[in-house]
């Protein structure tokens, strides 16, 4: 630990792209495909730094979401939270994963979250969906996994962040 | 995770608007920066576009607006008879509101939930409960307030029901968004004896007191009476331009054309009116002309 906290703008950046990605405008038919873009920017945080990134940063991360969406306080922030807490109970496992193991994983947190959101958002009648079409986004979340996954290494090791 | 379950529930209870509303300034960058691939769209349409071109806008426009112009002094001059016929039965005159010109910046990632954002919040005097026109009629109403921007609820969201009149003959109806994610309004509680028919003209009927009297909202596109139901299916399609406009417009209305009942707004009139009922129907006169 001589070193500490180092490079922590990479890690808000790397959330602050997630955001933009997470609320450009898409195409009607395109909005179920739409992958999960902070929540799997979490899961690598999370597995790669778990003294950095925890469950506190996930529930700021989810309640800044939750702003920017619209949707009701606290929302994302539950659901993000849990992500978090599963990766740091798994990240030692996670990381002897192999990609495609890990892109199981990151469907079924994904799933997982996409799941609590309906369900919380039909409690709170924000929504009228029938129909399972919102969990193709944690497909195609699963699918990007390992080429983020690439790129969100390669970022770390070149900017040094531990 | 106890404190998250406690943060949801207040939230539901609206405990939480304050700390929203703060969250509001961090969050407005990145609607700025989400929006910049728009903003440099049009700034390239503004700026590539060749002189012949600008011309002939140009002229369209200048055309568009002379046409535009004679109705609106025919207009006028029916807007001042109207008034003049409502002061002689006693009702309410009625006064356009003022419009503050606004941008839509961006969608609901939820596809089932039809509410947009525009760039105007509470520094701009926007309220809860506002209405939001485009250029061809009313879009929603204003359902969360932040600083800079505003989520705006459309009239095509499930959640939401609008106080519609058909402009032809005055029946009233409750136009509520589409279940299905289309784009279309259902009428509910329509009798199978009430006079709608295909291609009429819904304008909004204040009632609610959300929105201004006689915006126009949709167009009855089938209306289907079965004997054995006892509403008939009305559905109707929105006049505003909800999926691709990015211009559109809030409405600052004066009181007095959302409430139904004549209200006196200063203490001054109501005594005139206990002196002389006459007098005071002369002041409103002068005040709305």
């Amino acid at each position: 630990m001589q070193r500490r906290a180092h490079a922590t703008w990479v890690i808000f950046l790397t959330f602050f792209i997630a955001y933009l990605l997470a609320i450009v405008p898409f195409p009607d038919w395109a909005m179920n495909y739409r992958p999960e873009w902070v929540p799997m920017v979490l899961i690598y945080w999370a597995m790669a730094l778990p003294h950095r990134v925890g469950i506190g940063s996930a529930w700021v991360a989810g309640i800044v979401l939750d702003v920017l969406e619209g949707s009701v306080l606290g929302l994302n922030a539950l659901g993000l939270v849990l992500i978090a807490y599963i990766t740091l109970n798994l990240h030692l496992r996670l990381r002897m994963f192999s990609a495609l193991q890990q892109a199981g994983l990151v469907l079924a947190l994904v799933g997982i979250n996409l799941v609590l959101h309906h369900w919380l958002r039909i409690m709170t009648n924000q929504t009228d969906s029938s129909g399972l079409m919102f969990l193709m986004a944690a497909l195609t979340s699963a699918i990007i996994w390992p080429s983020l996954f690439q790129l969100l290494r390669q970022t770390r090791r070149s900017f040094d962040v531990h | 995770m106890l404190s998250i379950c406690i943060m949801f529930a207040d939230s539901r209870f609206g405990y939480l608007e304050r700390v929203r509303f703060g969250l509001g300034y961090l969050t407005t960058p990145v609607y700025w920066v989400a929006d910049t691939p728009a903003r440099v769209s049009f700034w390239i349409d503004d700026v590539f576009v060749s002189r012949t071109d600008l011309l002939e806008e140009n002229e369209q426009l200048r055309e568009a607006l002379l046409v535009a112009q004679r109705e609106l002094q025919l207009l006028e001059s029916l807007a001042s008879e109207n008034n003049r016929l409502r002061d002689l039965r006693e009702a309410t005159q009625v006064i356009p509101g003022e419009v503050l010109p606004a941008e839509i910046i961006n969608v609901s990632p939820d596809p089932y939930a039809k509410r947009v954002l525009i760039n105007k919040g509470a520094e701009d005097g926007v309220f809860i409960g506002q209405a939001l026109l485009d250029a061809n009629g009313l879009m929603g109403q204003v359902v969360e307030v932040l600083p800079f921007t505003s989520w705006v609820l459309l009239i095509t969201d499930s959640h939401h029901v609008t106080p519609v009149e058909v402009n032809r003959n005055g029946e009233r109806a409750l136009a509520r968004g589409s279940r299905s994610t289309a784009s279309e309004l259902e009428l509910e509680f329509v009798t199978q004896t009430q006079d709608m028919l295909a291609g009429d003209l819904l304008v909004s009927s204040g009632m609610g007191q959300v929105y201004p009297k006689n915006y126009p909202v949709a167009e009855i596109t089938s209306v289907y009476a079965d004997p054995g139901q006892d509403f008939a299916t009305v559905t109707a399609r929105p006049l505003a331009d909800l999926a691709s406009t990015r211009h559109v417009m809030l409405v600052f209305a004066s009181e007095e054309t959302l409430i139904p009942e004549p209200v006196f707004e200063t203490e001054q009139q109501v005594e005139a009116v206990a002196d002389d009922n006459q007098v005071s129907q002369l002041d409103a006169g002068q005040d709305n002309l």
